[in-house]
């Protein structure tokens, strides 16, 4: 090859990267307009609600909470506390002991007076079997109380097992331990029920950082701003997710994901496409695929609905093991996801599903990492032979790290207009400084576990999911 | 100065990329230094708001106890009454103030009943608060006319049914809703005559609001629901199913039975269901004779209408459906011989091999 064949490529390569990186900004300011705009008709339209009267009506739809444990025993008792604290009328609780090998059931059979029942079980999907039984409580206070102890089988047989246990119409499907607002399940169950022209298959929530925060009893009694750097950068990193992205593809009816924190599903239909995939662990954002592939298949209008409000809380990594391990995780659920269902990618049969939001995921979180590394890769070669343009490369760089300052400004700008959940003195400040800082505490890490998820997906297939030690959102201390 | 000049120098003679991107920069910066000072008034502006709604409130609750106990046998309006009065009168005209007098005046009136809340309702007049209310009926903005009905409507201002009936049908969802719960509201039953013009669709949710402002009165003179449930409007048909099963509505059996041949199935699965929960045995042989036609989740809600209305003569049909391929139905087959049997229950132990079958038995057996 000549100088000019190498000169034309390599102006080739500069362009391609020109153009996704121009790409991916426009795509988050676009969002970022469309999310400022839903949001402001939601909480318009939300001022009329009154949230109380689909409380108490015994015709509400019913809801059973699907919560799986794996070795909690630390913190079930509390959890289920909390899960059993909704203001909801029509509910019950099935927490699904995944086969733990601490002694989360015996306290649980303890603290609920729980006793073995005969149980018949429709086992519309496949699952592990039963393994202690099926506990019910002899206690009238917990009647809402389903145990069901199984062999471990992962997250997602669990939820699978939830399904076949569950008589109700809807599930809400949640981490154990996760804190939900008194009046989450209204608020979650809302878009199934004012929805006529389509179906709505499932609803996703905001879920928030408790971690900090003072909870007592299974409630949520100060919000507190965490010391961690690792935790305020993740703060702001689901402020910005949830209010300045999710909230437009919900709008655009694009969403591919809902948290497996807290998602509200149509049971009928999670049965329908085989319940949770137990073959990924990015269970929570598959059956979301899987079930918008069914629909569009089947040829039915519907949507997946989600909600700002600040209903769960959930304690997130608090050191830098945990988060990459998490990370990882993340990771290889998308590349799983996407890998499993290619046919949607690009095919006009999937509409929106198959030309907008999958190309979306695939270019813009499935490939963003392995670009980014490229891009850093030929950064430094082109230092080592001193063929770097440096006013170019100073000029981006310092484009890009405003850019994310300004983006996450706006997100904060946006929670204090509508939610305003951290209003303690000095916390503004401090989210602004986190603000400036995260470029450098936090994303370098969240790059690093992407990385080391396509590693992982590609060379370690045997990786399952990771260890996430709580330390218990009860603890949580003040600030 | 030398270095200020350099940069001057550096930028006018950069390729017009490099201005463009520098320019963007700049812009970028002033972005984020105006929202870090507006966040910091934002914030401000938050708290002290905060603070001042609670000053105002307790203000405004200690006025409202005062006048309410302010009041005596001789006159209609006491002096001490008349200066509250015209004290949140002056204070209306203050969009903020008006908007915590109004909230207080609701939060007040929820909890008390009688003549006190008779009383806070006088005041909302008195107090020409309504006079902000009724314009907003006529607003361009979507959101203003649902505040303005919804405020009527909390108020029981049953003088502008007129001007609200008009909003039964009105394209935004919001306003259609607060107008039918106005009207339900303050009308009762009577309320309900606007789904007889209702062309949109009424949703589950605003079913189950209009429902429990219903449960709410006393007086439980329904409405003949006939014509509803002959609706051209399927979600009036759904409503007025609801409305049949939580008052009993007997009476309407033939619609209800017509009902069966409805084009929506969610309407015919619904209309079984209201049927077996008023034990209306005609629908039985009805839906027995054409059972092969029905949709799977119609055959469920039937066999869970037999487990109210089953009869000997139809232990052949059960025992055949023993073995269907629907788990509810096998189960319901099963549970029904069972009341039904006892003996010829014991008898169908080995009937079948199927590992439903078998499961299902197991634990009726035990049960």
């Amino acid at each position: 090859m000549n100088t000019s064949t190498v000169q034309i490529i390599l102006t080739i390569i500069h362009l391609l990267f020109f153009i996704y990186a121009f790409l991916a900004i426009a795509s988050y300011v676009i969002l970022a307009i469309i999310s400022a705009i839903e949001t402001k008709q939601y909480m318009k339209k939300n001022s009329f609600v009154n949230y109380k009267e689909i409380l108490s009506s015994t015709i509400s739809p019913s809801i059973s909470i699907i919560a799986p444990a794996y070795n909690e025993s630390l913190n079930i008792i509390e959890n289920v506390r909390s899960l059993l604290s909704s203001h909801y009328v029509n509910y019950d609780v099935i927490i699904v002991n995944d086969g733990s090998k601490d002694d989360s059931l015996e306290k649980l059979i303890a603290a609920y007076d729980l006793v073995k029942v005969n149980f018949l079980i429709n086992q519309q999907i496949h699952t592990k079997p039963i393994r202690a039984g099926v506990f019910k409580s002899t206690n009238p206070a917990f009647e809402k109380l389903t145990v069901v102890d199984k062999e471990n089988g992962g997250k997602a047989d669990a939820l699978n097992m939830g399904l076949n246990i569950s008589n109700n119409q809807y599930v809400a499907c949640i981490d154990v331990d996760c804190l939900l607002l008194e009046n989450a399940l209204q608020k979650m169950v809302k878009p199934f029920l004012e929805v006529t022209e389509e179906k709505i298959i499932a609803t996703g929530g905001v879920i928030r950082i408790a971690n900090s925060c003072v909870i007592k009893n299974g409630k949520l009694l100060d919000v507190n701003f965490p010391k961690k750097w690792i935790e305020k950068a993740q703060i702001l990193e689901y402020l910005r997710a949830f209010l300045l992205g999710r909230m437009a593809w919900s709008r655009l009816n694009g969403l591919l994901v809902i948290s497996g924190a807290f998602g509200l599903f149509d049971k009928k239909i999670a049965i329908e496409v085989g319940g949770y995939d137990t073959n990924t662990v990015g269970e929570d954002m598959e059956i979301i695929v899987r079930m918008r592939r069914h629909m569009e298949e089947i040829n039915q209008k519907y949507r997946v609905a989600y909600i700002p409000d600040p209903l769960c809380w959930t304690e997130a990594p608090d050191n830098y093991k945990t988060f990459i391990s998490q990370r990882n995780r993340w990771t290889r659920g998308t590349i799983e996801t996407l890998r499993k269902h290619r046919k949607i990618g690009f095919n006009p049969k999937y509409r929106s599903l198959g030309m907008l939001s999958y190309p979306y995921w695939l270019f813009f979180e499935r490939l963003a990492p392995v670009i980014e590394v490229i891009g850093i890769v030929y950064f430094a070669i082109l230092i080592a032979l001193n063929e770097v343009r440096w006013d170019y490369a100073i000029a981006f760089i310092v484009l890009a790290y405003f850019f994310t300052v300004l983006f996450s400004v706006v997100a904060i700008f946006s929670e204090e207009l509508t939610y305003h959940q951290y209003k303690k003195k000095g916390t503004g400040f401090k989210l602004l400084q986190i603000s400036m800082l995260e470029p450098f505490v936090l994303h370098p890490f969240i790059l690093y576990a992407a990385i080391r998820g396509n590693i992982d997906y590609y060379f370690n297939k045997k990786k399952k999911w990771g260890e996430m030690t709580r330390k218990g959102m009860a603890k949580s201390e003040t600030n | 100065m030398k270095s200020y000049q350099y940069i001057i120098d550096y930028f006018e003679n950069a390729p017009t990329i490099i201005q463009l991107v520098w320019v963007t920069i700049f812009i970028f910066f002033v972005a984020v230094l105006i929202l870090t000072i507006q966040l910091k008034f934002l914030r401000s502006r938050l708290r002290k708001n905060e603070k001042t709604v609670a000053e105002y409130r307790k203000e405004y609750e200690s006025d409202l106890i005062t006048y309410l106990y302010a009041g005596n046998e001789e006159e209609e309006i006491s002096a001490e009454q008349q200066i509250i009065i015209d004290k949140l009168r002056s204070c209306t005209s203050d969009d903020f103030k008006r908007r915590i007098i109004v909230s207080t005046l609701l939060r007040l009136r929820n909890d008390i009943s009688g003549e006190m809340a008779e009383a806070i309702q006088k005041l909302y007049f008195q107090t020409r608060l309504i006079s902000y209310a009724l314009p907003r009926l006529k607003s361009k903005k979507w959101y203003i006319v649902a505040k303005g009905i919804k405020e009527l409507k909390q108020f029981q201002v049953k003088e502008v049914h007129d001007e609200i009936v008009i909003h039964v049908n009105h394209h935004k969802r919001e306003v259609r809703n607060e107008s039918h719960l106005y009207l339900v509201s303050l009308f009762n039953f009577e309320g309900l005559k606007f789904l007889d013009d209702l062309q949109t669709s009424l949703s589950e949710w605003d079913q189950i609001q209009l429902l429990e402002v219903l449960q709410k009165f006393d007086d439980q003179e329904i409405p003949d629901i006939n014509p509803w449930l002959k609706s051209e409007n399927d979600s009036v048909v759904a409503f007025a199913l609801k409305l049949a099963k939580i008052y009993n509505q007997f009476e309407v059996k033939d619609a209800l039975i017509g009902l069966l041949s409805h084009h929506q199935k969610k309407i015919r699965v619904d209309a079984i269901h209201v049927l077996s929960h008023l034990h209306v045995v005609e629908a039985k042989d009805i839906l027995k004779n054409n059972f092969d036609q029905l949709s799977e989740d119609e055959q469920i809600e039937f066999f869970k209408l037999l487990e109210n209305l089953c009869e000997t003569s139809d232990e052949p049909f059960l025992l055949a459906h023993t073995t269907h391929q629907n788990f509810e139905i096998k189960l319901s087959a099963l549970k029904i011989i069972k009341t039904l049997a006892v003996e010829k229950f014991k008898s169908l132990k080995y009937f079948s091999t199927d590992a439903d079958y078998v499961k299902i038995y197991e634990f009726l057996e035990y049960k």
